[in-house]
């Protein structure tokens, strides 16, 4: 049993490499990806894209040497050194630059974690095994040897390792909190309460408040309800002097038609200006009355 | 409360009737930025006078001082007329030292800002739902993990541009949403105040 965990480490090595390699070396993000990783500080800014190539081209070399026959110790010697390697590269970029993309897996950007340094520890620890009790066993052999266990540990290891991988989560995790959440609602009890947010949105649809905005100095200062009402004050200036707007906007029901404002002088108590419906608008465009040409162009 | 009856009877009372829009005199933007003066006259490039950003270091009276995120120091001076917004909109006590605000309101010449409104902790996030739990969303904000906690009654949802709601129910893991929210100063925690989705 040990010696079929061991001796299918290459395959699985073997198949992680080819995976990851020819994501670097062929995939179509890559370039921008390689910009992403942690590499640049290593080897600068120019080198880091060939640098990320070169990488891949040694992952897809090591994974054809441990996959194809003869079975050599070098081959998973070279595989652990990589492991080993790549867990010292993940400290030292989860140390000097913690906000870069892992670069393991090349597909989609993930953030440097616990997994990632699971991951690659997993990888050590097979490559490891093998060295130790299956240094020259081929996995061919054992599959045809003992297939159905070689196939279930096989699969129980490739499970794990993409168990590990961020870049697989939108395949199992999501769907999966996505299920959770449908189960178990976190999110009800809100209630039926109206939003002030939903309120304002009213407000501001409203044609009262778009002949009265220019006069606002300042957002809500205070809102209340009231039978079907909901009042919203701002503070604002009319007729040069500091007043209080307050709108009454239908609150259960939605009415822009419906919201009145008052402008109130607070100090003497008086009310300024009452509106309930928008005074008619001019139907000339906007321009017209507000930009008049001047009058040297107008008579030249 | 005296002030809501007043404020009330004149909205709804209607005994000052129906004033016309010449009775508005000048409301139009060109006027009121005119009548501001000095104040309506900015260089391009310039920072505007009469909006500051920044955390507050100490608070004395009614005054607040603030440093900017460029090191600059600002006085505020919060009036009763001045809103202010801390999740909803709420009073001068709320406002601790720590908290991190925008302020708009008008330059004074000694170089205090009069505030008409201050936004105490606002921020505004594009952020993935990486998932959620009981009353809380986990966001992926480019990359930083970021809690935003929902406070049942004042949190709300606006979803495909619909007026705001009180149910949260309809939001997704693994979706886009841009939130609304304030701040738990100096930890990467939130309260939603609006958050807004498609669905």
């Amino acid at each position: 049993m040990p010696t079929t965990i061991a001796a299918l480490a290459p395959l699985l090595i073997g198949g992680v490499l080819l995976w990851s390699g020819s994501l670097k070396l062929f995939g179509r993000h890559a370039a921008a990806e390689a910009r992403r990783t942690a590499l640049a500080g290593l080897v600068g800014e120019a080198r880091v894209v060939p640098a990320y190539r070169i990488l891949g081209g040694l992952e897809l070399l090591i994974a054809v040497a441990l996959i194809a026959p003869p079975p050599l110790w070098i081959d998973l010697a070279a595989g652990a050194a990589l492991s080993a390697g790549f867990i010292a590269y993940l400290g030292y970029a989860a140390l000097a630059a913690p906000a870069s993309s892992c670069g393991c897996m090349g597909s989609r950007p993930s953030r440097i974690s616990w997994r990632a340094f699971a991951r690659a520890g997993t990888m050590l620890l097979a490559s490891a095994a093998a060295l130790l009790w299956a240094p020259s066993i081929a996995w061919y052999t054992e599959l045809s040897g003992e297939p159905v266990l070689f196939t279930a540990v096989l699969a129980a290891e490739a499970l794990l390792v993409a168990g590990l991988s961020p870049e697989f989560d939108h395949r199992w995790l999501l769907p999966l909190r996505r299920l959770h959440n449908r189960l178990t609602h976190p999110l009800s009890g809100g209630g039926f309460e109206i939003p002030l947010d939903s309120t304002v949105t009213q407000l501001i649809r409203s044609g009262v408040y778009r002949h009265t905005a220019a006069a606002l100095r300042s957002d809500v200062t205070e809102h209340w309800d009231e039978g079907e009402w909901r009042f919203l004050v701002y503070s604002a200036r009319y007729e040069n002097r500091p007043a209080t707007a307050v709108y009454a906007v239908p609150r259960l029901r939605y009415a822009p038609d419906d919201v009145r404002v008052a402008m109130v002088d607070e100090e003497e108590g008086t009310t300024l200006l009452t509106m309930d419906t928008p005074p008619p608008e001019d139907s000339r465009p906007e321009w017209v009355l507000t930009n008049p040409l001047p009058e040297h162009v107008r008579t030249a | 409360m005296d002030r809501r009856k007043l404020l009330t009877s004149a909205v709804l009372g209607g005994a000052a009737g129906l004033v016309g829009a010449t009775a508005l005199g000048s409301l139009s933007p060109e006027d009121v930025f005119a009548a501001e003066g000095a104040n309506a006259k900015i260089n391009p490039g310039d920072p505007d006078p009469n909006f500051v950003e920044g955390r507050i270091t100490g608070i004395t009276d009614t005054v607040l001082f603030v440093t900017s995120s460029d090191g600059s120091l600002h006085s505020i001076r919060v009036t009763n007329g001045t809103s202010i917004w801390k999740l909803n909109p709420t009073t001068f006590d709320e406002v601790k030292v720590g908290d991190g605000l925008y302020a708009r309101g008008l330059r004074l010449a000694d170089g205090t800002l009069a505030a008409d409104s201050l936004w105490v902790n606002i921020v505004n996030l594009n952020a993935h739902v990486d998932s959620i739990g009981r009353g809380s969303l986990n966001l992926d904000h480019h990359g930083q993990r970021v809690v935003a906690h929902v406070e049942n009654g004042r949190s709300a949802a606006v979803y495909n541009n619909t007026p705001a709601v009180s149910d949260m129910s309809m939001l997704e893991a693994g979706k886009h949403v841009k939130v609304i929210g304030a701040w738990h100063p100096d930890t990467n925690e939130i309260t939603i105040s609006t958050v807004y989705a498609a669905v």
